[in-house]
């Protein structure tokens, strides 16, 4: 191969890494769209036998949201082996423990279970928080958009915006806003 | 006694009446394997020559050839081209082995027939690549000149016309030196038979369509490409260009690649693209790519296999030797993109 | 089996870059074999008699050979100009299935049957160049900070709750000024 040929065929090959903000997002919803970069889906070049897949880092992972009843009904199931070594864990306790363990099972279990799924996910790298190792966070060069909004917290609103808000109702006298 | 006597007796019959249950051949597996095992003892088959054949017609063989081809010969000519010096020699001594004192062969060798062949290549292969490429330094023309007229290219292609049976010579298999001075006599016999230009379009078609769809820089190189573009900028008043890194991707890791644009520090203007796997490679390769777009020979170049031999430049007529190259002093000659499309308007 | 390793695979390739400059028929010899007597030759024997001369005439660069055999069961061999070697039987065929089989093999370039990996095959990249994951990107990337505000945002937004009272109000807000605006304009008039 020439040396032109070579240089096009690392350049058409060239590992992306791609950065995605999983604050307020569904792990659920978002698995989809985090296996289509992982495994290269979004290339035209795509093949299941090329290895053509992107790098996936994943920040925010503890303010992940589940809709409903889902922290709590939601239970992720482990057994040693051995008997009565079967485990039930609610979703919010596995939240607790590690907070990048329901986002990583979530993509996980989406993809198809074949002898590439574990290679693929070596390509995914959560965080819990945005506190990201500087050389991880040099090799981005793109951003995945999130895929719902994040709502405005009460809290964010600065007092001025607050007093300026419409007025809708009329509160009884005995109902209590806030402590404060 | 006798009761054994013939029990023996009713018992052979029965032998004799019995079927056969074994549905196979016992004897054939040890049969074949013990022939296995004498062909492997007298080792791999050697090659035969088609004459050997009993449907081997030699003159057929040549009448085929040419017309296939699609070319007039001069049956002597084309006879003497496909003789080699060892035949003679062989067929001389053969005959004073029988006893013939003085031997008397019919046949002339091709020896001045490939000297004169090997200098109209050599000279069509120059002018076409010249007229083609007008913008190629003479290194890139005289590179690739030596690899369309090296012993392996003409041995390609003398083998894929169907020379390789024909050819009277002493050795069997034919080596590759001999078919390509097979080729070469035989495009000498063609320019005695039917012309200059016949024998031309003859190198066309066979020997320069071998650079089609292949990228020309394989066979000619620049070294030093990022010294030798500053240089040839230099010449046409151009400051050396600016690299500029336009894109990279997984800096950190081991797989990490590199864009890098080459810029004109005057207008801004991009003059090349190159990608590797370090900001040297990326470098260097951007040089190289505005040297193939100033040498008009990017990778998707069409290349016009059409021309005559008219239409060719004189043998006279030399490209820019790399050390003088500049694009004020470039010569006016159509560019390939032009030849294509004056074929296109003459063949409506 | 199309899909089995022992198959040769790959793409479609002509020999000596045949039809750029001039086409060169690839078949260079066919040697008929059949039998002057037996049925099963009956075919090749009737194509001989009638057909033969025109193919002869039409495909001046094969060699062509007739080889009689007695009690054989009739075929042919095909020989190629890279060195290719085919025997085709014709046992019982007809004088026209014996024309189809020659123009089958007059036609081929003589390399070996094989799986085609892809149906077309090129060597000359196509003049927009070939796709990499920098192609159609936006160069302002190159400069972004992450994670940045602009991209943190979804593709399709849809209105909150919040935001559409507020724009409720706005809207209320501005149609009360204009009626107050007339009725003073009328009252002026008065």
């Amino acid at each position: 191969m020439s040396q032109l040929g070579r240089v096009k065929q690392w350049n058409t090959f060239a590992r992306c890494w791609h950065l995605f903000d999983a604050a307020w997002q569904n792990p659920l919803e978002c698995s989809p769209t985090i296996e289509k970069y992982l495994k290269g889906l979004n290339k035209p070049i795509y093949h299941p036998l090329v290895d053509c897949g992107d790098h996936v880092v994943v920040i925010n992972s503890k303010q992940i949201a589940f809709p409903g009843e889902e922290w709590r009904r939601r239970a992720y199931f482990h057994h040693t082996g051995y008997s009565g070594g079967a485990t039930w864990t609610p979703a919010w306790e596995l939240h607790d423990r590690d907070p990048t363990m329901i986002f990583r099972k979530a993509v996980y279990h989406h993809m198809k279970g074949n002898l590439f799924r574990r290679v693929v996910m070596e390509r995914l790298h959560i965080f819990s928080d945005s506190n990201v190792p500087e050389e991880v966070m040099e090799n981005i060069t793109n951003q995945i958009p999130p895929l719902r909004s994040i709502p405005k917290t009460l809290s964010s609103y600065s007092k001025e915006e607050i007093e300026k808000y419409p007025k809708i109702i009329d509160y009884p006298e005995d109902f209590i806003l806030s402590k404060n | 006694m006798l009761t054994l006597r013939t029990t023996n007796r009713v018992l052979k019959v029965l032998k004799t009446a019995q079927k056969c249950e074994q549905s196979f051949h016992r004897w054939l597996a040890p049969t074949l394997r013990e022939l296995k095992r004498r062909k492997d003892i007298q080792g791999p088959e050697k090659p035969v020559h088609r004459k050997t054949f009993l449907e081997w017609n030699y003159d057929t063989e040549i009448y085929a050839f040419s017309k296939r081809l699609g070319e007039e010969f001069n049956n002597d000519l084309l006879q003497q081209a496909l003789t080699e010096r060892s035949y003679i020699i062989r067929e001389e001594e053969r005959q004073k082995n029988v006893g013939i004192e003085q031997p008397t062969l019919n046949l002339s060798d091709n020896k001045e027939l490939v000297s004169k062949g090997s200098d109209f290549i050599d000279d069509i292969v120059k002018r076409y690549l010249r007229t083609v490429l007008p913008r190629l330094p003479e290194e890139g023309i005289i590179g690739i000149h030596k690899y369309l007229t090296s012993i392996e290219t003409l041995s390609h292609v003398s083998f894929h016309i169907g020379t390789s049976e024909l050819i009277l010579c002493a050795e069997f298999p034919v080596e590759k030196p001999t078919l390509s001075n097979v080729l070469k006599s035989i495009i000498a016999a063609l320019i005695e038979s039917s012309g200059d230009s016949r024998a031309a379009l003859f190198v066309r078609d066979f020997i320069i369509t071998q650079i089609a769809d292949k990228d020309l820089h394989q066979f000619w190189e620049p070294e030093e490409p990022i010294k030798l573009l500053s240089e040839i900028l230099a010449r046409d008043g151009i400051q050396s260009p600016e690299p500029r890194l336009i894109g990279c991707s997984g800096k950190n890791t081991i797989l990490a690649c590199f864009r890098v644009g080459l810029y004109t520090p005057d207008n801004k203007r991009m003059i090349g693209l190159g990608f590797g796997e370090t900001v040297d490679i990326a470098h260097e390769m951007a040089a190289r790519d505005s040297l193939r777009q100033l040498f008009g020979t990017l990778d998707n170049i069409l290349l016009p296999f059409n021309l005559k031999l008219d239409q060719l430049c004189a043998s006279s007529v030399k490209n820019l030797f790399l050390n003088e190259w500049s694009q004020k002093t470039l010569p006016f000659r159509p560019t390939h993109f032009e030849l294509r499309q004056a074929k296109e308007i003459s063949s409506n | 089996m199309s899909s089995s390793r022992f198959t040769p695979r790959g793409f479609p390739r002509v020999p000596l870059q045949n039809g750029i400059g001039r086409y060169i028929c690839q078949l260079k010899r066919v040697t008929l074999r059949f039998c002057k007597s037996s049925g099963s030759s009956r075919g090749i024997r009737d194509f001989i008699e009638t057909d033969l001369v025109s193919f002869a005439q039409d495909h001046p660069g094969t060699a062509l050979y007739l080889k009689p055999r007695r009690h054989k069961s009739p075929s042919f061999v095909a020989e190629y100009l890279n060195g290719e070697r085919e025997v085709i039987s014709c046992h019982n065929f007809t004088a026209q299935q014996m024309v189809k089989w020659l123009n089958l093999y007059t036609t081929r370039s003589g390399i070996p049957l094989m799986r085609y990996v892809k149906m077309w095959h090129t060597e000359c990249p196509s003049i927009q160049g070939v796709w990499s994951p920098f192609t159609n990107k936006d160069p302002a990337l190159n400069i972004t900070q992450f994670p940045s505000e602009m991209l943190s945002r979804p593709v399709w937004e849809e209105k909150s709750a919040t935001e559409e009272l507020v724009e409720m109000i706005n809207k209320q807000k501005i149609s009360d000024e204009n009626n107050d605006d007339i009725q003073k304009v009328q009252a002026a008039h008065v």
